[in-house]
């Protein structure tokens, strides 16, 4: 499969790279729920800071994965989802903060 | 998968609307038009790692909201860093419904062979983030006068 200019391996790259973003992103709102004597708020947004940032992985290997056929197609769902996880991840950073 | 809607693509009309509450646009993200024809995969791809970056823009704000609500000390200004913050994290998630906007114009621009959208968003972003540096600088200075 001839790829020129590699655009496959850099979208997977590009894909990859986003994820180790929100992984910073997410370590980052986990962390009150680290604390000793954090509260069940806190811990309640961790999870689900976490079920959204492992959301985003799969959405990120379905799409990889997508990318090995001959002819990729534009992935609305992925693009679509992936956003919106990451608005979701945006509004629990604001209760971390605010709470 | 979708319905086919051939008479859908025409021209983007209602150009008094602003673009994120023109609701027309909105749903063209989740129902696009299957005009034009589907553009070379390799101008695809590089639509969506646009769309990635723009997605990691929105992250490192939001990153920056959760480590100044996390590690800066109280400010100046009472509630200044939680302020900060919120607007940090509010701006992210800005830029990743903004994100989504651009690539499903870009797609859109690129089947029918348009010229790509124009976008004033990067300038009043950066101008939002310089204010904001602005800001802090201000609170620092203020601080340091107290001190």
């Amino acid at each position: 499969m001839t790829d020129p200019g590699a655009s496959r391996e850099r979208t997977r790259l590009a894909w990859r790279r986003t994820g180790l973003s929100a992984a910073a992103v997410g370590l980052l709102a986990v962390r009150p729920a680290l604390h000793p004597d954090a509260g069940p708020a806190a811990i309640v947004l961790a999870a689900l800071t976490m079920a959204g940032w492992s959301a985003m992985v799969a959405v990120a290997y379905r799409r990889a994965r997508g990318l090995n056929r001959p002819d990729p197609a534009p992935v609305r769902r992925a693009v679509l989802g992936y956003a919106a996880l990451t608005v979701g991840i945006a509004v629990i950073g604001g209760l971390v903060v605010t709470l | 998968m979708v319905h086919v809607r051939p008479g859908a693509g025409g021209l983007r009309t209602g150009t008094g609307a602003h673009p994120l509450v023109d609701n027309r646009r909105v749903i063209k993200w989740w129902d696009p038009d299957r005009v034009g024809e589907i553009p070379d995969y390799r101008f695809s791809l590089a639509n969506e790692r646009t769309f990635l970056a723009w997605i990691r823009t929105g992250l490192a704000l939001m990153a920056g909201g959760l480590a100044c609500a996390q590690f800066l000390p109280p400010l100046a200004i009472a509630h200044l860093r939680e302020v900060i913050a919120t607007a940090l994290l509010a701006l992210g998630g800005l830029v990743a419904v903004r994100a989504v906007d651009h690539w499903a114009r870009i797609e859109r621009a690129m089947r029918l062979k348009q010229d790509l959208p124009p976008s004033r968003f990067p300038a009043v972003l950066a101008v939002v983030v310089a204010l904001g540096a602005l800001l802090l600088i201000v609170t620092v200075l203020i601080g340091a006068a107290n001190d």
